[in-house]
């Protein structure tokens, strides 16, 4: 019997057992009670906050039964994309307000402009939905930047604590005072981040008047006065800046290393957890003079959209329709308080009007711009990124850099027009 | 071994390894470091919230019933086609090498789609099989195995074949004792590329019950924009921790089987 | 060996592979000739040629074949230096011997995605890097925002994180060296060098050969590191092909393109390779 391979052999058996036993995993359950209605909803959130609204929901709705599935941010998207190719896709699913309209034009969506012109009185924000006049997502949360400001340092460096910079002049001469005192950068500039630079830069651009396409959207306008001078006054304020990633600035920010920054609320939880003694306010993003321009800020969300393969509409658009209420809406933004809900009247919500910081954001959503609903976005987004990255370091003038923004943008354009 | 040059060389070794050795491991004390900053919830309190956190536990038999399952298999199949490619006289083995070479010249990015068509089509999704089966025949492993097996003299084969041995008895009595090293190697190499799997996991479950442990701790890491370190240090040193603690344990073993094949 | 035993031999392995990465790959070049995006997987239309056309015009696609010659290029000398120099050491009967083995396998141990967050805060203004800089009296670096900088950051992550297992790879091969050989030198006068010359390197051209095979091949695909570290940027100043093809794939929904781009890259390392193994397998029949 020597030389007979049992080892091996063992080892095969072994794993023929595995493989076989491999039948055995979570087929995406297929456990409903008779009747039941099975809907898969694909999501980036943490269970923690979304589990008690789909309880609640199906507390409401004893005929369906919901299946879901978080997704990561840094990988969402391609397992979207995976899935619809293989015809495995869920039947509800969250979508960021910059994915939307290349999702849109695909035809990949359900039009939902029915259901969308019900709602319209309750829920704002349609714009990136919209594609050729017709809706195809359901806003579910909107979130934009605002100004944070250090209060302490602001007392340190002798600045005015009772309110923050609300012009680009204040802005540069607050970040200067700060940036005097060692180991302080007066204002937090991001950059070498796709997907975020722009929505740093874009509000000083857009507050002072300046485009990214015509209203028609089908040529750039990026190429303004407007819009190099906001250039211009962003590489002035580089000067005074800790030049980071996002995450980078935030941490500094928080260990009072920076004195001012543009983020999003979800440092508002962050801070209440990781620095409850940061001193520190939020404020609308500074506008170019007194009079003059908005406080205009980046606005995106998140979408809920229907696959048009689904089998199971009804109750998606079911489930889609009770996420996006007002109370359901509000429980998920008051846990993650990263977002504010799409849905109307929710500054009156007991909460926001409890927590000022919070309602802020709210007030910012007003004057915030979404960027142009186009499905070629994302490139865009990226030549507007290298040319402001460009003119940040140093390698050509912010004149030139917006020209020749507007000239990739109008080059993307013209190849969709071929 | 030892000359008299290498042992005066005792100190000047020491004086090249020891900074090296901090450089290799001062990251990974940071990480630790960064890790048991919990805070006001004591030094484990990160720790604490990821285990809490998720399926932490299962994810852990996840990942090392995969891992054990495609090493046993990579084993025994790319050690079986290694020899035959080394060994065996039939038309195409230069084409089949090639083909094995090929898959290893292409980004595992461009195939991933293609691939979940495939085990999408099979029902595979979100079961063990999806996790284990595309992962038995690696390229690299097959290739290592023809390489070692090159470098067994052919002679030793072909006298035990005259003796009356089947290829198969060959195989197992012969030619696999020699390649010891290489079967350590390959085994480090597979369970340490299973265990650490993250795109393709990632893409073929559903469920957070089939989650292996990089993606169930990419999930609970990710704040969507902030970056909580201790957090994602004590996630990162839990996933790291098992694989760390395998190798120091077993590591007598894996350099004692490389060395094995030494003496021949 | 019997053909017919050769073939029983193979497969369990042609099975799985034929299945798993043959059909895959097949199915990846036909994308590279047609106009596809998973959004809409029934419509394909066919452009031949055109996505190869296209990416050989795109300056991107340049910049990032230039960024990964340029880490090729810097990493795989001297992570095979470093790694046979470490091993020569490790060799020698130190007391501490097996602490340094141990020690320095232990990063190639986890996981890239964890090295590639620690080596992150390193690179942070307030992180190890500008401490050490600040140490020997060196203002701090912006290291992963700095255009110069960041390509040669993420380098040098690279060689930390796979020393270790290239130098196993050598001590494996230094292993099966015969003592023999080293006495019958010794005996002869010759110094540690002369050893190290005539003995250790060519005996060790195998090995040697199959190392850089194998790190080249990754090293031109590579993509986690810079993925998780710096995306790309700044500036494309660290973007790789793979990550220029995946960008192109999963952000762009150009499937077909980034298909292209993923063979283009296939052709070049295949010539690399090619000329590696030829190399590999005239030193085996000096050898033999």
């Amino acid at each position: 019997m020597r030389g007979t391979p049992f080892g091996p052999i063992l080892a095969l058996l072994a794993l023929a057992g595995l493989v076989a036993g491999a039948g055995c995993g979570r087929k995406g359950g297929n456990d409903q009670a008779s009747g039941q209605q099975e809907v898969t909803f694909w999501h980036f959130w943490r269970q923690e906050w979304i589990t008690p609204l789909i309880t609640e929901f199906e507390r409401r709705n004893p005929d369906i039964h919901v299946v879901d599935e978080q997704l990561t941010w840094q990988a969402g998207q391609e397992k979207i994309q995976a899935a619809i190719a293989a015809g495995q896709a869920p039947d509800l699913c969250e979508l960021g307000s910059t994915w939307l309209p290349r999702f849109a034009a695909s035809g990949a969506l359900m039009d939902v402009t029915p259901i969308a012109d019900s709602l319209r009185g309750e829920i704002g924000h349609w714009e990136p939905a919209m594609q050729g006049g017709r809706v195809y997502g359901l806003p579910w949360v909107v979130g934009t930047r605002a100004l944070f400001w250090n209060r302490a340092l602001f007392r340190a460096a002798g600045l005015d604590t009772t309110r923050a910079p609300a012009t680009w002049e204040e802005l540069l001469q607050a970040a200067t005072r700060l940036s005097a005192r060692p180991g302080v950068k007066g204002f937090g500039l991001n950059a070498g981040e796709r997907y975020v630079l722009f929505k740093k830069f874009m509000p000083f651009a857009w507050g002072n008047g300046g485009e990214i396409l015509t209203p028609d959207g089908q040529r750039a306008a990026f190429d303004s006065p407007a819009n190099a001078a906001a250039l211009a006054f962003y590489v002035q304020l580089a000067k005074q800046s800790l030049i980071e990633k996002q995450d980078v600035i935030d941490r500094a920010f928080m260990d009072s290393q920076v004195g001012m920054m543009i983020s999003g609320a979800w440092n508002l939880r962050v801070f209440a957890e990781q620095a409850p003694g940061l001193e520190f306010d939020v404020a609308l993003i500074p506008r170019p003079a007194p009079k003059r321009g908005r406080h205009a800020s980046f606005a995106g969300g998140e979408y809920l959209v229907v696959f048009a393969r689904s089998q199971a509409v009804d109750a998606a658009t079911r489930l889609a329709r009770y996420l996006i209420g007002r109370d359901a809406a509000v429980a998920l933004c008051r846990a993650a308080r990263s977002v504010q809900p799409a849905a109307m009247g929710a500054e009156d919500d007991p909460y926001y009007r409890s927590q000022p910081k919070d309602r802020l954001f709210v007030e910012q959503l007003a004057t915030a711009v979404a960027p142009p609903p186009h499905p070629r976005w994302g490139e865009m987004e990226e030549a507007l990124d290298h040319e402001i990255e460009g003119a940040l370091y140093g390698r050509k003038t912010p004149a030139a850099a917006v020209r020749d923004a507007g000239s990739a943008i109008d080059a993307l354009l013209a190849e969709d027009r071929r | 071994m030892t000359s008299r040059a290498e042992r005066r060389s005792g100190p000047l070794a020491y004086l090249i390894l020891l900074p090296a050795l901090v450089t290799m491991l001062y990251p990974l004390w940071l990480m630790f470091r960064l890790s048991v900053s919990g805070g006001e919830g004591g030094p484990l309190a990160h720790y604490a919230a990821v285990w809490r956190e998720g399926l932490f536990g299962r994810y852990l038999v996840n990942s090392a019933v995969v891992a054990l399952a495609v090493v046993l298999g990579n084993v025994l199949f790319a050690a079986l086609a290694g020899h035959a490619l080394a060994r065996g006289r039939f038309r195409g083995r230069g084409l089949l090498l090639g083909a094995v070479l090929t898959t290893l010249m292409v980004p595992r990015q461009m195939l991933m789609i293609p691939l979940y068509l495939t085990v999408a089509k099979l029902g595979w999704v979100d079961t063990y099989a999806a996790l284990i089966v595309p992962f038995l025949a690696d390229g690299f492993n097959v290739f290592l195995m023809r390489q070692a097996f090159l470098g067994v003299p052919v002679e030793l084969e072909d006298q035990a074949r005259v003796d009356g041995a089947a290829d198969l008895r060959i195989f197992y009595t012969v030619s696999l004792p020699l390649v010891k090293p290489a079967l350590a190697v390959m085994t480090i190499n597979t369970f340490l590329s299973s265990w650490n799997s993250f795109l393709y996991p990632l893409v073929l479950t559903t469920s957070d019950e089939m989650r292996t442990l990089p993606v169930g701790l990419a999930l609970i890491s990710q704040g969507e924009h902030s970056v909580d370190w201790g957090h994602l240090m004590a996630g990162s040193a839990l996933a790291a921790l098992p694989v760390i603690g395998v190798f120091l344990v077993f590591q007598r073993q894996i350099v004692r089987g490389i060395m094995a094949g030494a003496g021949r | 060996m019997k053909a017919r035993s050769a073939f029983a031999f193979l497969t369990p392995f042609l099975a799985v592979f034929t299945l798993f990465s043959l059909l895959p790959l097949a199915l990846s070049i036909l994308l590279s000739f047609l106009d596809w995006s998973p959004l809409n997987p029934e419509q394909a239309g066919w452009v031949g040629f055109g996505h190869y056309a296209r990416a050989l015009h795109e300056p991107r696609f340049w910049g990032a074949l230039r960024n990964t010659f340029f880490f090729v290029a810097g990493t795989i000398p001297l992570t095979t230096t470093l790694a046979l120099g470490l091993a020569l050491l490790v060799r020698l009967p130190l007391k501490l011997r097996t602490l340094f083995r141990a020690g320095f396998f232990v990063p190639s141990v986890v996981s890239m995605v964890v090295i590639s967050l620690i080596w992150k805060h390193l690179y942070a203004p307030f992180g190890g890097m500008n401490a050490l800089l600040g140490w020997l009296g060196i203002p701090p670096q912006r290291w992963l925002l700095d255009p110069e900088l960041a390509l040669p950051a993420v380098m040098a992550m690279d060689v930390w994180a796979s020393v270790g297992y290239y130098m196993v790879l050598y001590l494996a091969g230094l292993e099966t060296i015969p003592a023999e050989l080293y006495e019958a030198a010794s005996l002869d006068g010759a110094g540690f060098w002369a050893r190290l010359r005539h003995i250790t390197w060519p005996a060790l051209k195998p090995m040697t050969l199959f190392i850089l095979v194998v790190n080249t091949m990754r090293s031109f695909q590579i993509f986690v590191e810079v993925f998780v570290m710096t995306g790309g940027g700044p500036m494309h100043a660290t973007e790789t092909v793979v990550l220029y093809l995946y960008d192109a794939a999963f952000h762009q929904f150009r499937m077909g393109y980034a298909s292209a781009v993923a063979y283009l890259l296939f052709a070049i390392l295949a010539v690399f390779s090619l000329l590696e193994l030829k190399w590999l397998r005239s030193e085996q029949r000096t050898l033999a």
